[in-house]
Parts: structure tokens; sequence; C-alpha cells
């Protein structure tokens, strides 16, 4: 690291803060200034350039574990990644303004400081997008796993018969794991019948059609009946019109019909008690 | 190695306990068939619990064998698909369309019974 921009960034700290708050503050758009108080605003940028800083007195060790615990304060805060990118850059200017501000850079030495500078930030800025994406990877990897754990219960809720409620979207890669949830449950719990709940369900395309015959067939293989309950209006005007046959599987509106249909199946029915005196 | 045709009343009972070849498959079907003529059987019972592994040969083998018996006038319940092998069967789009299946034996010697008495 040049001695010279070292020099000059330790003796002029507070003063480039300052400049760089004042010129990050008309960057940043509304959305980001609203969100955040004054003070979070600029405490959170005095540790912004404090871990620039920290870069050319600490350790690599220390300064990666500041860099870790600031790139997790910003994303909790939704600061964009665009807005830290800038950060960084207005730093550079900043710093390269000064330098050549104060006479400090000659002509003769522009191109080494020039040059410098570049060496010491672009790791930086690496550094700090290679941060972001991690967060991020992290969170997408934790919700698709929480996705994955509500994906698709089965629940037996009378002897012979189980649900399956489905809610939200079903894609190729869920609807494959519905299946064999559906089928491994039809063995295990030994039920003669399994309702296929769709009322969460917003959207049903030829796909997600395709998937449930799929899967009734399935269940009728193994030796179960399968019926598709909470069809909405709108979901069996959708399936008539795009042409879908699910005249194979019985199908009923909600799934109170759905279970009187299956306790039917099961030669069963719900009787009402006469109240004792 | 031949599959055991069990006679049981005037059922037919079969149960597969090994993976099955193709050679296999074909004696299995003859074997069959000629067990119903010559007990003149009503019902077919296959069960495939120990089965986890299908191919499209073997299905429709089993699918024929089906046909076949009732061409003979016996009724054929396939019991005991495991979840994968029903997977893999959805998935090579083989239909077992006319193929009354139960979860297990006993359903579907009741099943089967159900059947005959209708």
């Amino acid at each position: 690291m040049n001695k010279l921009i070292y020099n000059y960034i330790k003796e002029n700290r507070s003063r480039i803060l300052d400049t760089w708050i004042q010129n990050m503050r008309n960057k940043a758009d509304e959305r980001l200034i609203k969100g955040v108080s004054t003070e979070v605003f600029e405490s959170t940028s005095d540790e912004f350039v404090e871990m620039i800083i920290s870069r050319l007195t600490e350790k690599e060790e220390e300064f990666l574990s500041l860099l870790t615990d600031f790139a997790e304060k910003v994303v909790r805060l939704g600061w964009p990644l665009v807005f830290v990118n800038e950060g960084l850059k207005e730093f550079e200017k900043i710093v390269y303004g000064g330098l050549v501000d104060q006479g400090l850079v000659n002509q003769d030495k522009l191109l080494e400081v020039v040059g410098d500078l570049d060496s010491f930030m672009t790791p930086m800025q690496n550094e700090v997008v290679n941060m972001y994406s991690q967060i991020w990877e992290k969170t997408v990897s934790l919700q698709k796993i929480a996705l994955q754990e509500l994906s698709a219960p089965l629940i037996p809720v009378l002897d012979r018969i189980t649900v399956m409620p489905l809610v939200g979207t079903i894609d190729t890669e869920r609807a494959k794991q519905i299946m064999e949830n559906l089928l491994n449950g039809v063995v295990n719990h030994r039920s003669e019948v399994v309702l296929i709940d769709i009322t969460g369900v917003p959207v049903v395309d030829t796909m997600v059609a395709h998937h449930i015959i799929q899967a009734a067939e399935a269940v009728r293989l193994v030796g179960a009946h399968c019926m598709l309950c909470g069809i909405r209006p709108e979901i069996a005007q959708t399936i008539v019109n795009l042409g879908i046959n699910l005249n194979e599987i019985t199908t009923k509106n909600s799934l109170q019909k759905g279970i009187e249909a299956a306790l039917e199946i099961t030669s069963r029915q719900i009787v009402e008690m006469e109240e004792v005196e | 190695m031949r599959i055991p045709i069990l006679k049981l009343y005037d059922c037919l009972l079969v149960s597969i306990q090994w993976e099955l070849d193709d050679a296999t498959a074909l004696q299995f079907q003859e074997d069959l068939l000629h067990k119903i003529h010559q007990t003149s059987a009503n019902g077919v019972v296959i069960d495939i619990t120990s089965i986890d592994f299908i191919d499209s040969f073997i299905a429709k083998v089993l699918g024929d064998v089906v046909s076949m018996s009732k061409l003979m006038g016996a009724k054929v319940v396939i019991t005991g698909i495991q979840p994968a092998v029903a997977i893999t069967l959805i998935e090579l789009g083989i239909v077992l369309d006319d193929v009354l299946t139960a979860l297990d034996l006993e359903k579907g010697l009741e099943k089967l019974q159900q059947e005959l008495g209708d």
C-alpha cells in the first residue's frame, strides 16, 4: 500500500467521513432515507467508512469480520447493493480528489497513485459483493428448506381416510415431492381414500393438472381411491377452458363434501347422537 | 425359476417374491393362463409387495396378463404396488386402466369377493 495514500486517509479521516456522508445522502434515494432514521444512517455510514479505513490499519481477519458484520447489518436494513457499491466508488473519488487538491500528487506519480488506489479498492469491492451474495444465498436456501417443510403434509383425519391440503404454487419439483409423500403416506397409513385439497392453490394450469392426474393415477395403482376437493369456481373455469380432462378423478367442491363421499366409499356415515336426558 | 400359483377356493393366488426377468414373466403369463383354464377360477390376486423395481416390459406383460385373464373370465386384482413402482409406471406412461388394485393381499381378496359377488 502506498504510504502517501495511507497517511492522507489517516490524517484527513474525519474530513473524508463528513464529505462522504454528505455526498452519499444526496445520492441515496427517497425510499432508503425514509425507511432509515438519520442516526441509523449516520452511524451506519460511519461504520462503513470505519470499515474501509480498517482495511488500511487492521489485519486481514479483523477486516473480514468487520465486513461480515457490516454486510449482515446492511442487508437487514435493506440497503441495496448498488448503493453500497456507489459508496465505495465515492470514497475512492473523495480520496483521489483530496490527494490532487492538496497537491500531494504530481504528474509523475499520478499513474502510480491511481493504480495503488485501484488495487486497494477493487478487492474490497469484490469482497463486499461476495459477502452480499453469500448472505442472499443463505437466505434463499433457508427459505427453500422452510418451503420444503411446508410442502406436502399428509394428515390422517379418520381411519382409512387421509387428507393432503396443498397451499401455494405447484412446480415440477414440488409435484414430485407431493406424489412421493402421497404414495408413501397411503401405504403407511393404510388408507383407502385420499383427498387432495387444492383450496390454497392459486392457479391450476395444464402442468399442475397433469401432476394431479398423475398423482391420482399412481394412488389408484397402490390400491386407494383419490379425490380432488376444494375446486373454486375460477379453477373450474380454467380447467374447462384449457380443455383439461379430469373425468377420471372424482372432484368435490369442498373438503366437507369430500369427506362425506369418502365415508360413503368406506361404507360409513356420521350419525348424530340423541341427547341423553 | 417358476412363480408358484396357488388355488384358494375359486380364486388363484400369486405372490411374486423376486424381481422378474423377461423370460420368467412370459413363463408366468403362460402358467397363469393354463392354471385358469385348469381350475376355471373366477378371480386372480397378484401380489407384488416385494417388487420395488419394474421396467416397461414387465409392466406390459402384467397388463397383458390382466386383459388375457379377463378374456378367460377371471377378474384380476393387483395388490401391494409400492410407491416407487407406481411412480415409475406413471412416469413410463403405462396406465393399467382396467386393472383393479388394492393396498395389500387382504384388501385385494376382499375386493375380489366384492367384485365376484356383484
